[in-house]
């Protein structure tokens, strides 16, 4: 493995003399931020009391703003900054002499690593990946719990409002805590190596990203522990019943906004690091379409997210700080909340999917051994998905009682973006085309990516068809048609990912028979799950209810018996993963033939990813073409590279 | 790329096999409720237009899929490399221009019905819809005003619903009517139904409202122009008597028997308190029996029954007309105490 050696040279002095006795509790680390949390909390609860004292407003503790100010925003910041996510920030702002970078944030040498304010991207990467990981269970668990009691007509376990919560914050934790950061986390480690920069623009910035998430999360899960239950208004907590809600629906509120910054960060880090840090010779044109991809998914995040957090800030005030901005009785407007969610929830649906296409591009192109077919128009349909996307969010309005004449021109724009999706399906089709196709364990899930998001796509049609979404909204073919673009579409291209890059983040390749038992009862179960909630939801069964008409028996039995065996196809994976981890055989460098330059490093990279930036000198997919390079490396490895393009 | 004579037969093969799946798929079950207003007609025009559409392009591209995995699957060891093609214009011009095309002739045909749809005609019947937590009630403006909790319609005319809500979102659902609307707070939306079909329909809240939303739920009945005059006159006078049967009136109109269990009433809700407990619940926070059921109608959670959440009974009942709420309480005090 090569290393930076200035680096690594410090590392091991600081490991000779770690801090000691009391300087162990205020160097930034898991000490210090076990007393500043809950001194920023309690600073929290006396500006929030000191205040209430002076305007001799009654009670003394309202506790719905002493949970906003105090737990869900100081506690969190005090943990924050006794982790050390500040600390550069803090001494420079202060004008403390700034100490010279030594890296030794930078890097992991041992599991303990992974747990502190770490500023490598490939740390990074790591660290989101498995917090969603753990996130993406309690959600699947909630899943289960939600299945369960659909089982049969009548309530088995929950009450009505229980119910109403498994459901939100199973919504809730799949899509801001696993979709979202899993791709975030995919390309933290990957991005970078692909344009063959030494990390991210903004190390300290990306370490802050990523530890905003876990708070989220947490907050999340210990909504359940809130007075009242967990929020119950659904993922989309639509006003004025999330303003008249328990408790639980602030910890969604905040939730929210600490993962929308973490999202915003990250977006604008990749931003950055896109345009400034690209290799010498890496043109636009000639950066792979993961690149690409998050390009694009970074600006719709940089410029929609702000409209979440907005939207989810005027319930939140509307119910601490008595505003009305959605209270019909005092001039406030309920579809003005809609309006501005779907602004942000809207493009989200492309937050979710393109950097998918991304790594669906990469892997097909690898496994079929064949250049991208229509690259370019390959990015520019990510373009055109990108500029459309922001012009259709009133699709999900059809029915809610808005200006009616919006209707038409928002159908018009949101069946033009089947155009630039179907250019993309087309193009993958076109590429399998002739190609020496291997069925590794990648190309399964990016195969049956391609099946199954073409049905998501084409209920799409369905869905975009005025006429037809003012009878399917909110049944139970919206609940098919989001499983089969998030999970057939979302999950099944994170699969893909975990598994096409699992070599380069370990070192070691997965068990490839484990692989494709996990991908095919993946892929039965969950077509057997969802496709018939496309028939249970046109023949007229509403979403979001606990119980339901006797007619639709038998198929939610059979549903929830698939969703089991769905549930339980992930525990392949988690055993597979984590074994491989430890045991699998050694990956080598560059176990899929690829050109792209994260597959021309070692396996795991060396902490600063290159000895020496590369150079690119042409297209990243120039598979069958006689001679043709994507880059050229130092010393030995440009041999290498010579010898796969030949 | 150049396809010879063989692959493309057995390439349109697949692809008839995976459509002619699709189609069963399609035909087979009983996807669409009846249909039973002249909307639902259109609205199934347009479902089965997009249906043959989609099930062409689904054969298309499952046919290709197929078609590649099967026939270009390389050997494990085989390391070569498929052949360099970068891309075709012409192809990809066709994989742009013809999907614009066919979305354009389904955005075309959507206005089209859309338009027929929400036009109601000159003289249509016009219901008040109001919805609150969680209960429906529909208002005859034309009929006296005549109130009811079912919905009735006369068959084969066009009715214009005038729907609002007095608390949350909440939405006007008939599967078989193909229709549905938010019913939303501080306006007023519409929807057009021209019923083709007598019998009887579920409504359906078919937005999430709190937590008896699974129960919100009524009947639609459309019934023959006649038997509709001859309920519209019933209902009339059933509106003039007054006294307990009036209070009682009031309970039902207003939704009350959708959460709370009360027998005067035949009212079997579980969401809130059991009313036919008034009494113990006045004596528990030691109030007067008629000062408690005031207070916690006109102001919901003064009192917090344990067991149950606050803030989920709607504070509306504080807007009912004096004599109504007058009414409606003498009713719970003589209910409550003939219960026990």
């Amino acid at each position: 493995m090569t290393e930076v050696t200035h680096a690594t040279g410090h590392h091991e002095a600081e490991h000779a003399a770690p801090p000691q006795g009391w300087h162990r509790w205020t160097a930034g680390g898991w000490l210090r931020a076990l007393w500043m949390a809950p001194l920023f909390a309690g600073i929290g609860l006396g500006i929030v009391l000191f205040f209430r004292w002076l305007g001799h407003w009654h009670p003394l503790f309202e506790w719905n703003t002493i949970v906003v100010v105090a737990f869900l925003t100081a506690l969190p910041l005090g943990f924050l900054a006794g982790i050390g996510a500040f600390d550069y920030w803090v001494r420079y702002a202060l004008g403390a002499p700034t100490q010279p970078e030594d890296h030794s944030g930078h890097g992991a040498r041992s599991w303990k690593d992974y747990f502190r304010v770490n500023t490598d991207h490939k740390v990074i990467g790591i660290q989101y990946l498995s917090t969603v990981f753990v996130f993406f269970i309690v959600g699947g668990l909630l899943a289960m719990l939600v299945r369960g009691e659909l089982a049969r007509p009548g309530l088995q376990y929950t009450d009505a409002q229980g119910f109403n919560g498994l459901f939100t914050l199973h919504a809730t934790l799949m899509i801001f805590l696993f979709i979202i950061p899993a791709f975030a986390g995919i390309a933290n480690y990957v991005v970078p190596l692909m344009l063959g920069a030494p990390d991210m623009a903004f190390p300290r910035l990306n370490a802050l990203s990523f530890w905003l998430l876990p708070i989220a999360g947490l907050i999340l899960v210990g909504s359940f522990f809130a007075p009242g239950g967990p929020p119950a208004a659904g993922w989309t907590g639509y006003a004025s019943l999330s303003t008249h809600q328990p408790m639980g629906t602030l910890f969604f509120n905040m939730a929210v906004q600490w993962a929308g910054a973490s999202s915003i960060m990250t977006a604008l880090n990749f931003l950055v690091t896109i345009i400034t840090m690209r290799a010498p010779g890496m043109t636009f044109w000639r950066m792979p379409l993961l690149v690409w991809a998050n390009f694009t998914t970074s600006l719709l995040v940089v410029i929609a997210t702000p409209f979440i957090a907005g939207s989810q800030f005027f319930v939140m005030f509307d119910r601490i700080l008595h505003t009305h901005f959605f209270d019909p009785h005092h001039g406030g407007n309920v579809i003005a909340y809609q309006h501005i969610f779907w602004f942000y929830s809207h493009p989200a649906v492309y937050i979710m999917i393109l950097p998918g296409f991304g790594i669906i591009s990469e892997v097909i192109s690898v496994f079929a051994r064949k250049p991208i077919f229509g690259y370019r128009l390959m990015a520019l349909s990510l373009l055109a998905i990108l500029v459309l996307g922001f012009s259709v969010w009133a699709h999900h309005m059809f029915v809610s009682g808005m200006a009616s004449y919006l209707r038409v021109p928002m159908m018009i724009t949101t069946l033009l973006i089947a155009v630039p999706t179907g250019v993309k399906v087309f193009n993958w089709l076109a590429t399998l085309w002739e190609g020496r196709i291997h069925l590794q364990t990648p190309m399964l899930w990016a195969l049956g990516f391609i099946s199954t998001f073409v049905i998501g796509g084409l209920s799409g049609v369905y869905l975009g068809a005025v006429p037809i979404d003012i009878h399917m909204s909110d049944t139970y073919f919206i609940v098919a048609h989001i499983h089969y673009v998030l999970f057939g579409g979302a999950f099944f291209t994170i699969m893909a990912g975990i598994y096409f890059w699992f070599p380069k983040m370990t070192g070691r390749m997965y068990n490839e028979t484990l692989g494709k038992w996990h991908f095919w009862l993946t892929f039965v179960a969950f077509n057997l799950t969802f496709f018939p909630m496309h028939l249970i939801g046109t023949q007229g069964m509403p979403r979001r209810v606990a119980d339901y008409a006797p007619k639709f028996a038998d198929w939610n039995f059979f549903i929830s018996v698939c969703s089991f065996a769905l549930g339980a196809s992930v525990i392949i994976f988690f055993y597979n993963i984590i074994h491989s981890w430890r045991y699998g055989p050694l990956a080598g460098d560059n176990p899929w033939r690829s050109l792209t330059l994260e597959w021309q490093v070692t396996s795991p990279p060396p902490v600063f990813n290159f000895d020496e930036i590369p150079q690119v000198v042409g297209n990243p997919y120039e598979y069958g073409v006689p001679g043709a390079r994507h880059a050229l490396l130092n010393g030995a490895r440009t041999h290498e590279l010579e010898e796969v393009g030949h | 790329m150049r396809v010879s004579r063989g692959a493309a037969i057995q390439l349109v093969l697949l692809a008839l096999v995976a459509g002619g799946i699709t189609t069963a798929v399609a035909l087979f079950p009983r996807w669409l409720p009846l249909e039973a207003s002249k909307q639902a007609h259109r609205i199934d025009f347009v479902i089965w237009y997009v249906t043959i559409i989609c099930i062409v392009i689904y054969a298309i591209v499952v046919g290709l899929l197929s078609y590649s995995v099967l026939h270009f699957r390389a050997a494990p060891d085989d390391e070569s490399d498929g052949p360099p093609t970068h891309g075709s214009t012409r192809l990809e011009f066709a994989w742009t221009a013809i999907p614009f095309l066919i979305v354009t002739s389904i955005a075309i045909v959507c206005a089209i019905v859309l338009a027929r749809n929400d036009s109601a005609g000159a003289t249509p019947l016009h219901v008040d819809v109001t919805a609150q937590q969680f209960a429906w009630s529909f208002k005859y403006p034309e009929s006296n005003s005549v109130t009811s909790t079912t919905l009735r319609l006369p068959v084969g005319r066009t009715t214009v619903l005038d729907m609002t809500s007095l608390d949350v979102i909440h939405a006007f659902f008939v599967p078989e009517f193909r229709q549905n609307e938010d019913v939303v707070p501080g306006t007023t939306t519409h929807l057009v139904v021209t019923p083709t079909r007598i019998g009887t329909y579920p409504l359906i809240c078919n937005e999430l409202c709190g937590l008896g939303h699974t129960t919100m739920r009524s009947t639609v009945v459309v019934m023959s122009q006649a038997d509709f005059d001859t309920w519209v006159k019933s209902q009339g006078k059933a509106t003039a008597t007054g006294g307990a049967t009036g209070g009682k009136a009031v309970f039902v109109n207003n939704g009350c028997i959708a959460c709370h269990t009360l027998k005067a009433a035949g009212a079997t809700g579980k969401i809130g308190p059991d009313l036919d407990n008034l009494p113990s619940y006045a004596a528990h926070f030691h109030q007067p029996l008629d000062v408690f059921i005031r207070t916690q109608v006109t102001h919901p959670d003064t009192f917090h029954q344990p067991g149950f959440p606050t803030g989920v009974m709607p504070h509306t009942f504080a807007a009912l007309p004096k004599a109504q709420l007058d009414a409606l309480i003498q009713f719970l005090i003589a209910s409550s105490k003939g219960g026990k």
